[in-house]
């Protein structure tokens, strides 16, 4: 019951604190942030060549947030890594910021699926690091600051002389996000940033990723793979859906007319919504609709 | 509770002073089996007492326990320190490169089970000089263990590691110095660890072969001129506990550098 109470309360202050975007502000030419060209990507393994995505073409925005949906082992994370630049494509081509991708790079902040942090370090020193390494221009003092800031952001202040192996899941996913907003890419690649998170942190985490997208005067580019259909549509542009794989493609790319800001607590309601949530829906399941499963 | 819990510390204690009693009674069954040739604990206690007086006396002949101890691991420390030197880069480069390694494994797979003692002659004819020779053997044997099991933690290093060099932009050296030396560092140890506790059996037979002042020699020495055995026994104790010591230290540098993944 509590919990409850404190869900509305938190996403009621969310709504309030997501700064209100100018509406009114003159329309930039929108520019290409990622332009990613008939991408297949196949992997050898001892039982032979596994094309694991095949022939995936699509163009993001600068300033878009996209999601990527689709069953488990359908190629997301494969996606993912040809725009970072961790998986090299078997065809086609990925161009960010008007860039060909060949490796990884500091301009695309990486959440990974399994969070990769590195044992040996507290938490502050696992975005220490990284700050340290990935931004040239600031002393380090301006670098710590960074890190404090970020760590406050995600709630793990406290937390920031713990090693890894002493965290909870979620902790150790949120020291993830923290370390890839902290060296302030204009791409955040986000691997199912949230997934290990509860309900509560998971709505604030959202409000934090759009506080931040906001701030920014919206020009980051997110694509963000997930599993949960309500925090692709709360959160994105367009909503990704793939075919299941091998050879995985499109199947369907959703918009979300949704205006912003977009209140949790309202959204909901909205017909709109309720609209897209039943057609993501019936992509995700048809093959498993309960019509399907033949009756007792 | 209290109790229970400053009992359960001293448990071990009680175990090993179990272990102390039954090897104490099998030594002095077998002392008066012998009719004490073998002597038995009391009377090596007495020797005991005897060696450990005036251990770092430094005469032209006569030369205390402890001066022959400190030798020993001069010894040990000068080659197990230049072995180490050299097996940790080496091991290092085998590790990351998949040609290197490919070069140097089977070199180092026919070399490691080579009896340490083999190397002696080759000493000997290399320095012209038995106390170096003895160095020399503990220089070889000191690199196999090191070198195998750094090779072996450069070459894990699992991809998540990897990936957050890359993505992040690590440099070369960052690299190096916050990702991969911090992963193999444990499994370094490992090998410094295995190769001590080689370098440390080796000293005494190569000291035996060797001469000169040691605890190895001093074995020789009282074993086959008519010395005492007693003598010896106390010897095997000292080079027995040190050994202990050296591994513990160790341990302790494997504890210390050690992370919960
Ligand atoms: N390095 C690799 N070698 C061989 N096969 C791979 C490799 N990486 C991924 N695959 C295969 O490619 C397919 C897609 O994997 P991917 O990790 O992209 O799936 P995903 O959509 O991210 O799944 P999940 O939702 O479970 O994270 C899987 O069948 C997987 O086995
Ligand atoms: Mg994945």
């Amino acid at each position: 019951m509590n919990t409850a109470i404190l869900t509305e309360e938190i996403v009621k202050t969310a709504a309030e604190t997501v700064p209100i975007f100018n509406t009114n502000k003159v329309e930039q030419p929108t520019k290409t942030s990622i332009d990613i060209k008939n991408i297949t990507v196949s992997f050898k393994t001892p039982q032979g060549i596994y094309t694991a995505v095949k022939d995936i073409s699509l163009t993001v925005k600068k300033g878009e947030i996209v999601s990527l949906i689709g069953h488990s082992g359908c190629g997301k994370s494969t996606l993912m890594g040809t725009i970072s630049g961790m998986v090299k494509p078997s065809n086609g081509s990925v161009m960010v910021n008007h860039t060909l991708v060949t490796k990884p790079g500091t301009d695309r902040g990486i959440v990974f699926q399994n969070y990769s942090l590195l044992p040996w370090f507290s938490v502050y020193k696992n975005i220490y690091e990284v700050v340290d390494a990935a931004i040239k221009n600031k002393t380090s003092k301006e670098k710590k600051e960074l890190v404090e800031k970020n760590l406050k952001m995600v709630n793990l202040w406290e937390h920031k002389d713990k090693l890894p192996g002493q965290l909870s899941g979620g902790m150790k996913q949120r020291v993830a996000i923290a370390r890839a907003f902290a060296i302030n890419p204009s791409i955040l690649l986000l691997d199912e940033p949230f997934g290990a998170l509860d309900a509560l942190t998971k709505s604030t985490m959202h409000v934090e990723l759009l506080k931040l997208w906001n701030l920014d005067n919206r020009e980051k580019t997110i694509i963000m793979v997930t599993h949960d259909i309500e925090e692709a549509i709360f959160l994105s542009d367009r909503v990704v859906v793939m075919n299941n794989g091998p050879a995985a493609t499109i199947k369907e790319i959703v918009d979300i007319p949704l205006t912003r800001p977009r209140n949790k607590k309202d959204i909901i309601h909205d017909p709109a919504y309720m609209l897209i949530h039943d057609k993501l829906l019936n992509l995700l399941i048809d093959k498993f609709s309960i019509d399907d499963i033949p009756s007792l | 509770m209290k109790n229970s819990i400053s009992l359960k510390s001293l448990l071990p204690a009680f175990y090993f002073a179990i272990g102390i009693a039954i090897v104490g009674g099998i030594w002095e069954l077998i002392a008066h089996l012998t009719k004490n040739e073998i002597p038995n604990p009391s009377m090596t206690w007495i020797t005991f007492k005897e060696v450990i007086q005036q251990p770092m006396q430094d005469d032209p002949d006569i030369k205390g326990i402890g001066t022959k101890l400190l030798s020993s691991l001069k010894r040990v420390g000068i080659g197990f320190g230049i072995g180490s030197l050299i097996a940790i880069p080496l091991g290092i480069i085998m590790g990351s490169s998949k040609t290197i390694m490919a070069i140097l494994n089977p070199i180092v797979q026919i070399l490691r089970p080579v009896s340490p003692l083999a190397w002696f002659p080759l000493g000997l004819a290399m320095f012209k000089d038995s106390p170096a020779a003895s160095v020399f053997m503990i220089f070889i044997c000191s690199l196999w263990p090191t070198m195998i099991n750094t090779s072996f933690g450069v070459s894990a290093i699992p991809q998540d590691h990897k990936n957050v060099g890359k993505a992040f932009g690590f440099s070369k050296w960052k690299y190096f110095i916050k990702i991969m030396l911090p992963y193999s560092l444990p499994h370094i140890l490992t090998g410094l660890r295995l190769s001590i506790g080689i370098a440390w059996m080796v000293i005494v037979a190569g000291e035996m072969l060797s001469g000169g002042i040691g605890l190895g020699y001093f074995v020789w020495e009282e074993g086959f001129n008519g010395g005492s055995v007693a003598k010896i026994i106390v010897a095997i104790i000292i080079i027995g506990l040190v050994g202990l010591i050296l591994d513990k230290i160790f341990m302790q540098l494997q504890k210390k550098f050690s992370y919960a993944a």
